[in-house]
């Protein structure tokens, strides 16, 4: 039986939309709260990220509590470079005592990407091993082998790359984490929809849902930065260039353009079961992408 | 081999900061190798240390030095005890194992390390070390086609690569390849990608706990001296 | 500083590494020299520009080494490893430059007269001469009895004056005189009888061989042939013998070329010379042939006479044409004559020169040989006769030079032997660097040219009787001299118990020499090593030393005796620098340097670069030093990679300088490049910039010492 309305709109076949929250480095969480409430309504999920690109945060858990308090749907991404199985195992209990059953699997961006470079990179499980340990407290017993005095229940999702320079270990990869039982992908960034359907061409065999990350640019300088700086992105040149196009001042506005382009030809097309919009640091633009791609509203 | 680093000048003086008389005493079998704190380079320090007290003016520093085969085995620390009579501190150039071997042996002299013991390593050609073993005591290189992923990976993950892999190299340092990519390049070449494919669970990080000791031919070695006293 | 850790300083600093012994191997240079000299030394010191020093080398092996300058047949040459590579050193003339330029002229040896028995030597050419020198040395009183009015034997009348000029071999008497000689000329010994009797007690018979062989052809007595040994002689006494326009030399030895080229000095306009056998069997030196040849001399190939005639007023030689059959015992191949291949030529003159032979006169009851030579125990030199000895031609037939004083040196310690009632020992032989040069080694020398002394033109050689040959020039003679590979002398792994086995010394190794064997061991071949100091200076162990350590010794030792005498006032801005001899006089440019170094700089000669640890700059600094330069040849070192590890090490020392304090810029390289900056001036630029650092008003304190 469905746990959640998320996992519900993965089990049914329309065109799912998610986007993600990245919480604040501090206690002021106004504008994430003001961030949530301006698209809970319009998308089927809001995913709250895990230190992002190993920067500390507001912890993920709190953003999906926050996302539950606002009447939306959060996914928790769950990283394993910061806690060890203990914690995470832990952090699982609270959040399905509080409802929040969508959990995303990740490794972790390295210590080195980050603003704590000193810190002690954990790495207890890796993102294959975490679904793994989901599955298991869910069959009431822990790690250790240990009986759970009651047992949770999640949706579990992961990420994927296809637009890996090498293919062929992440397709290894992806088969490992749908095996481990991952319900649903969210991709890294799609720039290229010919390689995003070579993906799909192999992916389909399988029985879980692929949401296309969409990733929003603001300028050709934040790509290139993302290029050399941000793990799992690879901006083409053709993209920057199409950026560069932009006047000064509208490299937003050509951001979101783009986004939203390749947001309908996916729908149009049927390319994957939905997309997954990362507007990173530009939150606010999350409702025009929606409105661009005529996605707003018009699909639950 | 163990591989090290020496450690800056001014850290060293800083140490020896309150010591009178003291010893450099150098290795001879990994420091050597590595260049770290063989008989050379304790000759070396020796002269740096002593130009460095003239320009500073201070530190009451007189060095003598002294280099041993390894500061590991303890019947080489035998003439080195002979040496330390009117001593106050030692530099020891050794690794670790050696810094505290010296520092077991001589229980009233302080010891000083002058290296940072880095890792285990090999050398790919002259002057460059890499790491390649992090003694984690739960060898499973067979699975990885003989490329460790402990130490090769940044992350450590047992099912890789993670997605931050860009043309063969790692996120965290462009300089070092993707160990997952040259795993799979590998077990590719042998034909055993099918050991990729496997799922891996996760880690014994225990496998020998700290602190740790293994004991061979138990009523001799496990008796003789002081251990971890 | 408290006394006990003083003396463990000290000791720690005198320690086994800086006093390593000599472990060098003989080269094949000095295998090859029936002298044994050692070339190797006085090559080195030739390239190091001390000349002074070479020659003194080379007189202590060689007690005439102004003759052996003009006329060695330098087997020592044809030994050389060079060839392996590209051509060999040119020893001997190298030999002629220190001699010229040391003034090997000046007479002064006096010696004493210690012992009392009486020995007379028997002919006074090289093998009398030397071994009459060397008992002279020890003491005895010796005396030489000569048959001819003047000394030297075939050095006077069988080499002619273009090869080795009067007034040398006269200096070299003159020594003998002055030594105390006695000196019996027009004496011809009848019987050695007559000698004992004189109170001799011990004879060395060493008359040579003059007798010229007969072809044993007709028409051999005919006017107008004669021998070469006595044609020579003739000349050599300042007779000329008409001789005609075409003359014609049976011969292929030096006597023979000689023969011949004395005759075109005397105004032969055709001169041909006859041999049986072809080019590359020809006994005569390579170099004589070729002078022979630029001179116009003429050889006629695999040509024997077989008749002589004569015809309207010459001699009519009938020829036969040959060709090499089968080789004989000693592994020549026989010439065989051609049938029906016969001519004529004609010549005003027919030189005979195939061969010579000894007479020793048949009352003197010695053991004759093979043709007619004297038998002799090789060791001892013994003959038949007790307390009678034999040596040089006499005993050999027609050798060379250097044999004959090897001879005579050997005859020399036989005697002293004998009348001291010692057993004669052979002694210990060294051990000899015997093998060739690996490919891969070889690969890695870099080919350069032979640099050879100036020749005399053709044209202006055959008017006159001047030497052919002239001297080099001082930057020619040390860079030729710096073509040596050092054989013999190169690293070896001392304490091998320090050895970590860490493979830098097979890293660094530009000719790729150290290798590990089948144990894992490290092995240094002593036959490969090119003595570049490179490993030496880069163990981390210090395990490897140079066989003859000199070089670390020195830079050791002259650092400490500028320390010990640093008397230098605070305010003179002492600068040290690190030059390479070699490069002092082989590049030129770093002479420029040494020249314009000015007070407070101290130079500190090593021998290449390369030899300079980074411990030694570093204490140079720990010595007061303001500054320290090392000024090396760079890419006109004579060996590879030199300049870049030392500049690897100054970026090392440079590193540790910042981290003290001191600026980097107190430590600079100069290298003579292709940019063609002079390093005399960046030397100056380098003072200007000690000057302005006033290192002696920072440092806080004085060096512990």
């Amino acid at each position: 039986m469905p746990n959640s309305l998320f996992e519900e709109k993965l089990n049914s076949n329309g065109f799912l939309v998610t986007t993600e929250v990245g919480p604040p480095k501090g206690t002021d969480i106004a504008e994430m709260v003001h961030h949530i409430d301006s698209f809970k309504d319009k998308v089927d999920a809001v995913n709250v990220t895990d230190h992002q690109s190993s920067v500390m945060r507001f912890p993920s858990l709190g953003g999906c509590l926050l996302v539950k308090e606002r009447g939306g749907e959060p996914i928790l991404q769950m990283t394993c470079r910061d806690r060890n199985r203990l914690a995470l195992q832990s952090d699982l209990l609270l959040a399905y005592s509080r409802g929040i059953t969508n959990v995303l699997s990740l490794t972790g961006d390295s210590i080195d990407v980050g603003d704590n470079k000193e810190a002690k990179p954990v790495f207890d499980l890796d993102s294959v091993q975490l679904l793994k340990m989901m599955k298991t407290i869910e069959s009431g017993a822990d790690m250790g082998g240990n009986p759970l005095k009651g047992a949770p229940k999640f949706c579990i999702g992961a990420s994927v790359h296809p637009e890996a320079d090498l293919i062929e270990p992440q397709l290894i990869k992806f088969e490992k984490k749908v095996a481990a039982g991952a319900q649903f992908f969210q991709t890294q960034g799609i720039f290229d929809l010919a390689s995003l359907r070579r993906f799909m061409q192999y992916a389909s065999q399988f029985r879980t849902k692929i949401l296309a990350g969409i990733i929003v640019l603001a300028s050709a300088r934040m790509a290139k930065y993302m290029n050399d700086n941000v793990p799992g992105i690879t901006v083409p040149q053709a993209t920057i260039d199409e950026l560069a196009s932009a006047e000064k001042g509208k490299g937003l506005q050509k951001g979101i353009e783009i986004a939203a382009r390749m947001i309908k030809t996916i729908k149009e097309e049927n390319l994957c079961h939905g997309v997954h919009i990362m507007a990173v640091g530009n939150e606010r633009v999350v409702p025009n992408i929606l409105e661009a791609a005529q996605l707003d509203g018009g699909h639950h | 081999m163990i591989v090290a680093e020496q450690k800056p000048l001014d850290e060293i003086r800083r140490m020896l900061g309150p010591y009178e008389r003291v010893l450099i005493v150098g290795c001879g079998t990994c420091m050597t190798v590595c260049n770290a704190g063989g008989e050379r380079e304790v000759s070396f320090l020796h002269s740096a240390l002593r130009l460095a007290q003239a320009k500073s003016g201070d530190g009451a520093h007189a060095f003598s030095e002294y280099t041993v085969k390894r500061q590991c085995d303890p019947e080489f620390l035998d003439a080195l005890a002979e040496k330390v009579g009117d001593v106050d501190a030692v530099l020891s150039l050794g690794c670790g194992i050696g810094v505290q071997a010296i520092a077991e042996r001589l229980a009233n002299v302080p010891v000083v390390p002058g290296v940072n013991t880095s890792f285990m390593g090999m050398a790919k050609e002259l002057g460059v070390w890499d790491e390649r073993c992090a003694a984690c005591g739960d060898c499973r290189l067979e699975e990885t086609g003989g490329i460790c992923a402990i130490t090769r990976c940044t992350k450590a993950i047992l099912n890789g690569p993670c997605a931050g892999t860009k043309n063969g190299k790692c996120e965290a340092n462009k300089d070092m390849d993707c160990g997952w990519i040259l795993i799979y390049k590998r077990l590719e070449q042998l034909r055993q990608l099918d050991k990729m494919r496997r799922y891996y669970p996760a880690r014994n990080f225990r496998a020998i706990p700290r602190p740790r000791r293994i004991v061979v031919n138990k009523g001799s070695i496990a008796n003789a001296g002081e251990g971890n006293a | 500083m408290h006394s006990a850790v003083r003396d463990e300083f000290h000791k720690s600093r005198a320690d086994r590494f800086e006093k390593s012994p000599d472990h060098s191997l003989m080269p094949p240079c000095q295998d090859a020299c029936p002298l044994h000299m050692d070339v190797r030394e006085y090559v080195d010191l030739v390239a190091q520009g001390k000349i002074m020093e070479a020659l003194q080398t080379i007189r202590s092996g060689n007690p005439f080494p102004s003759i052996c300058a003009y006329v060695c047949t330098h087997p020592c040459e044809e030994a050389c490893r060079r060839c392996q590579v590209d051509k060999p050193i040119a020893v001997r003339a190298l030999k002629r430059f220190a001699v010229e330029f040391g003034g090997d002229r000046v007479i002064r040896a006096e010696a004493q007269t210690t012992r009392q028995e009486k020995v007379a030597v028997v002919g006074s050419g090289p093998a009398g001469m030397a071994c009459a020198h060397y008992l002279r040395k020890l003491g005895y009183p010796v005396t030489i009895f000569e048959a001819h009015s003047e000394l030297g034997g075939m050095l006077r009348t069988g080499i002619p004056q273009y090869r080795l000029p009067r007034k040398v071999l006269d200096t070299e008497v003159e020594r003998l005189t002055r030594m105390g000689v006695e000196i019996r000329t027009n004496t011809r010994v009848a019987s050695l009888e007559l000698l004992f009797d004189l109170g001799y007690k011990a004879i060395f018979i060493t008359i040579g061989a003059h007798q010229g062989l007969r072809l044993g052809v007709e028409g051999e007595e005919s006017p107008g042939v004669i021998d070469g040994a006595t044609f020579l002689r003739e000349v050599s006494l300042g007779l000329k013998p008409s001789l005609g326009s075409k003359v014609g030399v049976v011969g292929g030895g030096n006597v023979a070329i000689d023969a011949a080229r004395t005759a075109a000095r005397l105004g032969a306009s055709n001169v041909k010379i006859i041999y049986r056998r072809s080019r590359q069997e020809m006994p005569a030196d390579a170099a004589e042939i070729e002078l022979a040849l630029e001179e116009g001399i003429g050889i006629m190939f695999l040509v024997a006479p077989t008749r002589i005639g004569r015809e309207k007023g010459e001699l009519a030689v009938t020829c036969v044409r040959m060709e090499l059959g089968e080789p004989d015992a000693r592994g020549r191949r026989q010439p065989v004559p051609i049938k029906d291949s016969e001519f004529n030529e004609n010549f005003d003159t027919l030189i005979t020169a195939i061969g010579q032979a000894p007479q020793t006169p048949a009352n003197f009851r010695i053991r004759m040989g093979r043709g007619s030579t004297i038998q002799v125990d090789p060791v001892t030199l013994t003959t038949n006769r007790v307390g009678v000895f034999a040596g040089g031609d006499a005993v050999t037939g027609p050798a060379t030079v250097t044999e004959a004083l090897a001879a005579g040196r050997l005859a020399a310690s036989r005697i002293d032997d004998y009348l001291q009632h010692r057993y004669p020992l052979t002694g210990a032989g060294r051990q000899v660097l015997a093998s060739d040069l690996l490919p891969k080694t070889v690969e890695m020398i870099r080919k350069t040219s032979r640099l050879e002394p100036p020749i005399l033109a053709p044209e202006k050689r055959a008017k006159d009787f001047e030497p052919v040959e002239l001297v080099y020039d001082w930057e020619v003679a040390v860079n030729e001299a710096r073509r040596c590979l050092r054989c013999g002398v190169g690293a070896e792994i001392l304490f091998q118990d320090k050895c970590a086995t860490c493979l830098m010394c097979l890293r660094v190794c530009p000719y790729h020499v150290p290798y590990l064997d089948a144990s894992g061991t490290i092995q240094i071949p002593a036959d490969q090593c090119l003595a570049c100091g490179i490993c030496v200076a880069e163990c981390p162990a210090r395990a490897i030393v140079l066989r003859k350590p000199y070089d670390r010794r020195q830079i050791t030792e002259e650092l400490e005796h500028i320390f010990r005498s640093g008397t230098e006032p605070k305010l003179n801005r002492l600068v040290i620098g690190f030059c390479c001899q070699y490069g002092l006089f082989g590049t030129g440019s770093l002479a420029g340097l040494w020249k314009r170094a000015k007070a407070g700089i101290r130079i500190l000669p090593v021998l290449c670069v390369a030899k300079v640890e980074a411990e030694h700059m570093l204490r140079a600094f720990e010595m007061g030093a303001e500054g320290v330069f090392i000024a090396g040849c760079g890419s006109q070192c004579a060996r590879e990679d030199t300049a870049s590890w030392v500049s690897q090490r100054v970026a090392k020392v440079k590193k540790t300088l910042a981290e003290i304090g001191l600026e980097p810029e107190r430590l600079q390289t100069f290298f003579p490049d292709s940019t063609g900056v002079d390093p005399a001036t960046e030397l100056d630029r380098f003072s200007e910039q000690i000057s302005g650092l006033h290192l002696a008003t920072v440092m806080k304190k004085e060096v512990a010492r």
